[in-house]
């Protein structure tokens, strides 16, 4: 971005100033009209596809609307007040904002400190490692929510039957059964898909790390932590930060598809997340205002937490 | 995503499709889902229809997720004219259009010859198939879905194993509990589900097993404070105490994932009861199971001794969306459905229709099933929740079946249940005065 937008900034100013007049070629008066030309179908797709649906998001959610019938009654912030008064919604968003805040941790946290040790420590195989940790990226999410369903099954589950081998009997926990544990269930799943996306991207930032950064330092009785705290970290900074916004909003939208294929939101809500609460009220109960309400409200809330995650996060840029 | 990209292809280039065939010949569409029993029924009665009518074309759209595509298009004002879909359905389409009365009114249908036959549709069905909830969604004495295939729904189990520990299927609830605690014993469960939305024949059953037909209507329309009653809580403590015998394995494999595996306790002799479908047979077939094994269907145990025990019929639905352009021959379309020459087709692929004289045609494997209706001592019960409009956040069936996997694991109590129960009615309630 920063080394992109300073030259179309020039010639624009630069004819009125005079400065070097004969080396562009001048603009003709059709010229504009070209080029608005040239951007009118780009602009028409994305007004389309893009900027309306968004809008209409925000005005369906203020009408009552089967989703088909050509009768929709407005109801003003009606959708908004029961949202509030919903107790499934909300335990909804306290479940999307638990996966939140805990998937991001660790993710971010294990995704760091892989990435850490496999371009610092000369690790032997680590190509087999990223490539091991990657795969689950490529993955697609029902063939994610099938594998866990074998390692979550609470008789013939690795996870369980494991536990069952080392005689742990008492471990066993029934994955995607238990109200209390299913939620944490969906989480490591979601672990699991993610981090090597986030690793392979923090070991591309910090390959690009001059080595005599670290020379030095280790010169000075610097230890591997304090090269971690004191160099890698401030010089991967900025790609933090952007990984950060990414993973909000992927988050989102990962929990959702998960949820579907491995909870459908069970047993009884308690894995519910804002967009399968969403689904379910928009399609399978008719109630398509309302559904777009909780679409403004996930709209507005990753928003607003990407606003608070950079905001947090801002530093000044370090070079080396 | 890809119709999207279509439409914007055809606004650019300007071109407006024209779906208008010439004069004259008129194209039929019609939208079905490809159940379990299959597409081959259908293209076959299309064509039987089509060799009656030279001049009329019919294009068959059929999908196992038949919602999906035929929603966008309606979205955009391209009904299909005939769609075959039952309710019940996680898109809950044929309910979105109940809900907002765009589905035609099928009364005249009744009273239409069957093509090619010299009998009304309505004296061709089976007796009280016609004029309930499911049929007419608002009790308004109006027919707006016309029942297609039907099925019994109730507990399956595996009659080898009963015949093998010589137990008799329980007639009652005491029977039922005695042997609960007989196969206890043995280590094998009384009960178990696939996912809780399984419960929806095994309450509808026993919603009129214990109040009459007169109780289970007033639970479907929300009468007021109808959760509150004797009977109702005589309903939840029934089931509160079925659910204590459930397998323990119940609700961690109550998901879309894993419901099967609850399917296959039954085949593995871990549990002895589970509600479902005759379609169970098809899906399981090439499960293992149990030496000896044989499906086994039964309707609920009555609540006393003597007293009416109820099948809970499953039926699927055509019906004719108020925005269809071809309406009449939609409808002849429809009558012919119900023809001796459908029929037939029908049946072959298992789809039983309820029509008189259609247990003969009732292939050998599920006649055992169907032969539960002779019984003088059961009833079909076809119904469900009535239709109000749409209220937000309150979906009293999910509160109904779901909150059985919160009664096994301890995290609601039957207090609760019925609170919950009484709230989501008043409000559907409400929303339907």
């Amino acid at each position: 971005m920063t080394t992109l937008s300073p030259p179309p900034a020039a010639p624009a100013t630069a004819p009125s100033a005079g400065r070097t007049p004969e080396k562009r070629p001048k603009r003709k008066p059709g010229d504009g009209l070209f080029v608005a030309l040239c951007l009118v179908p780009a602009l028409v797709l994305f007004a389309l596809f893009m900027i309306w649906p968004t809008v209409n998001v925000f005005r369906m959610s203020l009408f009552t609307w089967s989703g088909f019938s050509p009768n929709m009654r407005f109801v003003g912030l009606d959708n908004f007040t029961k949202l509030f008064d919903d107790p499934q919604f909300i335990r909804a968003f306290q479940n999307t904002i638990a996966l939140l805040v805990v998937v991001t941790i660790v993710t971010m946290g294990a995704g760091l400190f892989l990435a850490a040790i496999m371009t610092r420590q000369n690790l032997r195989g680590r190509n087999v490692y990223r490539f091991v940790l990657y795969i689950p990226n490529v993955l697609s999410v029902v063939v994610i929510a099938a594998i866990f369903s074998a390692l979550y099954d609470q008789e013939n589950g690795l996870i369980n039957g494991t536990l069952r081998a080392m005689s742990l009997d008492g471990l066993q926990v029934v994955w995607l059964g238990d109200q209390k544990v299913v939620l944490w269930s969906v989480a490591i799943a979601m672990v699991w898909q993610s981090l090597g996306y986030y690793m392979v991207l923090y070991m591309s930032s910090m390959a690009s790390i001059p080595e005599e950064l670290y020379e030095a330092s280790s010169l000075d009785g610097a230890s591997a932590s304090r090269q971690f705290f004191d160099i890698t970290m401030p010089l991967i900074w900025q790609n933090l930060r952007t990984t950060l916004t990414f993973f909000v909003m992927s988050a989102v939208n990962l929990s959702f598809v998960l949820v579907r294929a491995m909870t459908g939101g069970g047993p009884d809500g308690s894995s519910e997340v804002l967009l399968s609460y969403m689904y379910k009220q928009a399609y399978t109960n008719s109630s398509y205002g309302y559904g777009m309400a909780i679409g403004v409200v996930i709209f507005a809330f990753s928003f607003l937490v990407s606003l608070l995650v950079s905001r947090a996060t801002r530093r000044e840029p370090l070079q080396f | 995503m890809a119709g999207a990209a279509l439409t914007a292809l055809g606004l650019l280039v300007g071109c407006s499709g024209s779906d208008d065939a010439g004069a004259g010949s008129t194209t039929l569409s019609v939208a079905a889902l490809e159940g379990g029993y299959g597409r081959e029924m259908y293209t076959q009665v299309i064509d039987a229809y089509k060799a009656k009518h030279p001049d009329l074309d019919v294009t068959l759209q059929i999908s196992k997720s038949i919602e999906d595509e035929i929603s966008p298009n309606m979205k955009a004002g391209r009904f299909p004219d005939v769609v075959v879909l039952g309710q019940g359905r996680k898109a809950a389409l044929t309910e979105t259009l109940i809900k907002d009365k765009a589905i035609e009114d099928l009364t005249p249908v009744l009273q239409t010859t069957v093509p090619g036959e010299s009998t009304t549709v309505a004296d061709k069905l089976t007796a009280g198939i016609v004029g309930n909830l499911n049929t007419d969604p608002y009790g308004d004495g109006k027919t707006f879905l016309l029942p297609m295939y039907y099925a019994p729904t109730g507990l399956f189990y595996n009659k080898g194993l009963f015949e093998q520990n010589g137990w008799a299927v329980p007639a009652t609830w005491d029977e039922m509990w005695a042997l609960g605690d007989t196969a206890k014993a043995k280590g094998i469960s009384l009960f178990t589900y696939p996912t809780a939305g399984y419960l929806d024949s095994y309450f509808f059953a026993l919603l009129a097993g214990v109040g009459g037909e007169e109780f289970y209507t007033q639970v479907m329309t929300y009468q007021q404070d109808v959760w509150k009653t004797p009977q109702a809580r005589q309903v939840l403590d029934i089931t509160t105490k079925l659910l204590s015998y459930a397998a323990p394995t119940t609700v961690g494999y109550a998901n879309e994932q894993d419901f099967t595996k609850n399917q296959q306790s039954i085949l593995d002799n871990k549990a002895l009861f589970m509600p479902n479908g005759t379609w169970i047979v098809g899906e399981m077939k090439d499960a293992p199971r149990a030496d000896g094994f044989a499906w086994g269907l039964t309707p609920l145990p009555a609540v006393t001794a003597g007293s009416k025990r109820y099948l809970t019929t499953s039926v699927e639905s055509v019906w004719i969306p108020s925005g269809a352009k071809n309406k009449d021959a939609a409808k002849d379309f429809v009558a012919y459905l119900y023809s001796d020459e459908a029929a037939k087709i029908f049946a072959a692929s298992n789809a039983i229709q309820p029509v008189k004289g259609i247990a003969t045609s009732v292939p050998a494997e599920n006649a055992d099933f169907y032969e539960l209706y002779e019984d003088a001592d059961v009833s079909a019960l076809v119904g469900g929740f009535a239709s109000t409009a749409p209220v937000e956040g309150v979906d009293i069936k999910g509160t109904l079946f779901d909150t059985a996997n919160s009664i096994i694991s301890g995290d609601k109590t039957e207090d609760q249940w019925q609170a919950a129960l009484q709230d989501a009615s008043e409000k559907l309630r409400q929303a339907g005065k």
